[in-house]
């Protein structure tokens, strides 16, 4: 016990000697929380559209009207000449080209319903199909606001019957996916953080030869091993928190659930990323190879944790693959905590997951590292 | 078990798949003797230092080191001896001081014991004003005698040295050595390896390793005097040319 | 400059690369993994949401409405007849993602009311989800609405027209996408790495003490690495066609002209790096941060740029990939010309140069 005590203590001289180390701990949350949480958006928004209005009419200004005051569009411009339209939309000047055809107005009222022309820019097919909504719910309320007060309109017409939904979105009411993709963030630091330290950290002792030295005294392996997990998990719980911390400071994002589970879980999480770290660093012989392994295993993580792809759009087999990955798990764990402020019984099989790969990663660490070096 | 002694080795092999480093080697180094190791490099030199301090495993053979099988009594080894490496293995960012709280912790030695052996290693050390800066700031002779003390920290009744002098200055190695016959004059039993010739003068006893094997083993003077030479240098160039 | 001197500098470093097979390996196996993924797996498009219902009205019509749920691929109904309260505990328990909730009036107000309400109670924690639900049950009324009233209840229509990649796939999104990330990533990378490498070991001065001009140590350098990436270019393109029948609509010179420009800059910035970066370590780490990151996120690779907040929208300007992305996905799917995008194409060669220019300077102060 008290070798682990000696051990945990000169990590931590080692990790606050440098001013470098406290950096990384501020700095790269800091920075992954700003940019990450602010670039990573499924909102589509400032979409930009060009129009041909060929009636010219109060009927096809009001409808304009509409988009002039939605969030979701900006309006780049307008074009007489139709053929001059696709030039918009190639250039990128717009996404969006709508045509309002003549007559509008006149055929409106006639019932001869009129069909506005959209050009869609597909390439981006994710963004091209959101636009497409939020167009279908324009025109709804257009045509809401006319049966409603257009005097010109037949009985008939004002006779329609219609089921309409009308949607409560709870936990995020005003569909922000930064709420959805910030507590992934979190988990993403943590494991970067824990998996490049680790790995990297037992290594530059085997590279300086302080490993050696460590291995001919009577310390034996799993103390050694505990030496490290200990300074290193005590290292990502303050990372959690200075992240937590962060993440409230710039978007106002706070825990709904218990702060406590949500540190409870993230310990067992951490026991996997230092698990795979020091089996990193039984594989590697320099810091170089280390970080290059590590780095790999990081970026298969992250695509296949349900973090930028929901796991449900995913093809069966890489649905799969995905219940290997702890990472997988623990994202839904702070989301659900954050966000839902979901208990500890409705994360059971989640945290059975975790506990699972934890144990398994760590035992697996430890055996190959005796192996390699007992 | 009590012997005279320190360690005493037997048909000592380690292949690494095809390539022997260490082939049967034989030998036997009495109490508190210096004890020598020459070769060139890649003769096996630390490929048997490490078997000896339970670092590797031997592929076959036997050993006892301090009375104690290193096939099968580690743990037991690792308390009685003291190892320092070629490669230089303290804790750069460490400072001296705690570079010593570290090694005394590690070797289970009480709170009191570590904080003297601290004041008396500096004290010996000269090591004074130095004592709280980092320990990469050190000289690389100091460096080298402060690793040495470390490795004692716990007493061991053996030290193993494996190239302790490498790349140090002709002044400093003196120093070192001097520092070596006090360790073997306390009773310590010194097992050192080395490539430079004129330190092989300094030991009781050395054995020259070419190729895996022991091909000669004997007193400085003996060797002298059964190959005809004058220094040790000629003797190796003789005896490792030959085969 | 001589060739014959820049020829051996080539040759030395192509057997550098192909010595090492695990590097290698992972060059030409990344790309291809990486579309698979991609190509397969990235889609934000949802199908198989699950749905509860609270069906207070049992009527004829009210089945009529939830049958209209269920008989589309986007909506499972796993629960009929919860308690309200039940709603909470489902959602945390990620059981359902929706609850239709249908009021005991429903047949009757479709009589008297000219609009009848439901309501849908969305677990939307994932805003896509959220918004995705929304849309499809919008659908969903709109064709309950058809048949109720035996016509379209709209009185204007709608006629999309979808241009450049009518299925919208998203295949045809990320390939592009895919090569503008490799491209920037092996040709920055690597020639940050190797150069760093012989500094580091000391081989660069060995070169610099002989008649050997440096233009023609970096020429020699990194020519390698521009055929690596081109031909890494090339295999993702093919892939591409073979696996996805990704269109390639414009010219596949004027492709193959720019992609010059944006390896141009890649190299820049490779050198840029390996002036300023002490060890290969560093090297690395600073070419990692520096290409993966922005890229990924701030190119528009992924996620559109318009949707950012402004400071990341400027940052994204100096980002290479950027015009790179619009340079390539233009000429792939939309099939345009330079006319169109000569101010990106002129955009990256002034990102270029001056990268260029820094690495030039700061080899020189720190050589001489």
């Amino acid at each position: 016990m008290r070798q682990i005590f000696y051990l945990v203590q000169k990590e931590f001289r080692q990790i606050f000697r440098d001013f470098s180390m406290v950096r990384i701990l501020f700095v790269v949350p800091l920075i992954q929380i700003f940019i990450l949480g602010n670039a990573i958006t499924t909102d589509v928004k400032n979409i930009k559209i060009v129009f041909q209005d060929q009636d010219k009419t109060p009927y096809s200004r009001e409808f304009i009207n509409r988009f002039v005051h939605s969030k979701y569009f900006k309006i780049t411009g307008f074009e007489e000449d139709y053929t001059r339209l696709s030039s918009y939309l190639d250039s990128g000047k717009a996404s969006l080209a709508i045509v309002i055809p003549r007559h509008f107005q006149r055929d409106i009222v006639l019932q001869k319903k009129p069909d506005i022309q959209l050009l869609v820019d597909g390439v981006d097919g994710n963004s091209a199909g959101v636009s497409l909504g939020y167009i279908t719910d324009i025109v709804q309320q257009y045509q809401e606001r006319l049966i409603e007060y257009s005097p010109d309109l037949s009985l008939q017409v004002k006779n329609i019957r219609r089921v309409e939904t009308e949607p409560r979105f709870w936990f995020n009411p005003n569909l922000e996916s930064k709420l959805y993709i910030v507590p992934g963030i979190i988990a993403l630091i943590l494991l970067i953080i824990t998996l490049f330290l680790t790995s990297m950290g037992i290594v530059r002792e085997k590279e300086i030869g302080t490993l050696e030295q460590l291995m001919v005294t009577p310390i034996r392996s799993y103390q050694l091993v505990i030496g490290k997990i200990i300074p290193f998990s005590i290292l990502g719980m303050l990372e959690i928190m200075i992240s937590m911390g962060f993440v409230y400071l710039i978007f106002g994002i706070g825990v709904k659930g218990s702060l406590l589970l949500l540190l409870f879980e993230s310990s067992i999480f951490i026991i996997s990323t230092l698990g795979l770290g020091i089996f990193i660093s039984t594989i590697s012989d320099t810091q170089q190879q280390a970080l290059f392994v590590a780095w790999f295993f990081m970026i298969f993580a992250i695509l296949l944790s349900g973090f930028f792809i929901p796991i449900a759009n995913m093809p069966p087999v890489i649905q799969h693959i995905t219940r290997l990955n702890p990472l997988r798990y623990y994202i839904v764990i702070l989301r659900e905590i954050y966000l839902k402020g979901t208990t500890f019984k409705d994360l059971i099989p989640e945290t059975l997951a975790m506990v699972t790969f934890s144990t398994c990663l760590f035992f697996a660490a430890v055996m190959r590292f005796r192996k390699k070096l007992g | 078990m009590e012997t005279d002694k320190a360690v005493s080795v037997s048909k000592l092999s380690r292949h690494f798949g095809k390539f022997i480093a260490v082939d049967e080697i034989s030998f036997e180094v009495n109490r508190g003797e210096i004890f020598g190791f020459l070769g060139a490099n890649g003769a096996g030199k630390t490929t048997a230092i490490k078997m000896l301090c339970g670092l590797l495993k031997p592929t076959s053979g036997e050993a006892t080191v301090a009375g104690f099988s290193i096939n099968s009594e580690t743990a037991k080894i690792k308390k009685n001896i003291g190892y320092m490496s070629q490669k230089f293995s303290l804790y750069d960012d460490l400072t001296v001081k705690e570079n010593i709280e570290f090694y005394g912790g590690i070797y289970g030695l009480s709170r009191e014991k570590i904080s003297g052996k601290t004041d008396q290693l500096i004290s010996e050390l000269n090591l004074d004003k130095m004592k709280n800066s980092l320990t990469k700031s050190l000289p690389l002779g100091w460096k080298q005698r402060l690793a040495l003390s470390t490795s004692l920290l716990h007493d061991p009744s053996i030290i193993f040295l494996d190239e302790p002098t490498g790349g140090v200055d002709p002044i400093s190695r003196r120093n070192f050595w001097r520092i070596i016959y006090e360790i073997a004059g306390s009773g310590k039993t010194v097992f050192v390896t080395t490539h430079y010739m004129d330190e092989a003068e300094y030991c009781n006893r050395i054995s020259i390793m070419h190729k895996g094997k022991i091909i000669e083993l004997g007193t400085p003077t003996g060797l002298k005097q059964k190959y005809n030479k004058t220094t040790m240098q000629d003797i190796f160039i003789h005896i490792v040319g030959r085969n | 400059m001589k060739l014959r001197r820049i020829i051996s500098i080539i040759i030395k470093e192509y057997t550098h690369i192909f010595r090492d097979w695990r590097s290698l390996l992972i060059i030409i196996l990344m790309p291809v993994l990486m579309i698979i993924l991609y190509g397969y797996a990235i889609t934000l498009d949802m199908k198989n949401l699950t749905f509860a219902v609270i069906d207070d009205a049992k009527t004829p019509e009210s089945r009529e409405l939830i049958r209209g749920f269920t008989e589309n691929r986007f909506f499972v109904l796993k629960y009929t007849d919860i308690k309200r309260n039940e709603i909470e505990s489902l959602f945390k328990k990620r059981a359902v993602q929706m609850a239709l909730v249908i009021p005991e009036d429903f047949s009757e107000s479709l009589i008297s009311n000219r609009i009848t309400k439901v309501q849908l109670i969305v677990d939307a924690a994932d805003s896509n989800i959220g918004t995705f639900i929304n849309n499809y049950s919008n659908r969903v009324a709109q064709l309950f609405n058809e048949k109720l009233n035996r016509r379209s209840p709209g009185i204007l229509g709608l006629e999309p027209r979808i241009l450049y990649n009518p299925d919208m796939k998203s295949a045809n999104f990320f390939v592009p996408g895919l090569v503008a990330l490799i491209l920037l990533l092996i040709c920055s990378l690597l020639t940050s790495i190797t150069i760093t490498r012989e500094k580091e070991t000391g081989t660069l001065e060995q070169i610099l003490v002989s008649p050997v001009h440096p233009i023609e140590i970096v020429v020699g350098k990194v020519v390698p690495y521009i055929t690596l990436g081109f031909f890494n270019g090339i295999i993702i393109i093919v892939f591409a066609r073979l696996l996805f029948k990704v269109p390639i609509n414009g010219s596949l010179s004027l492709i193959a002209i720019l992609s010059l420009i944006y390896i141009f800059v890649a190299l820049s910035f490779g050198l840029m790096i390996s002036a300023v970066a002490k060890t290969q370590q560093i090297a690395m780490l600073a070419t990692l941060m520096a290409t993966v990151l922005p890229t990924i996120m701030l190119s528009g690779f992924i996620f559109p740029i318009a949707s950012m907040p402004l400071p990341l929208q400027y940052i994204s300007k100096v980002v290479p990939a950027t015009y790179f992305l619009i340079i390539i996905r233009g000429i792939m799917l939309k099939g345009i010309g330079l006319a169109e995008l000569w101010q990106h194409a002129a955009a990256l060669s002034g990102i270029g140069l001056f990268m260029l220019s820094i690495a030039t300077i700061r080899f020189k102060t720190t050589l001489e």
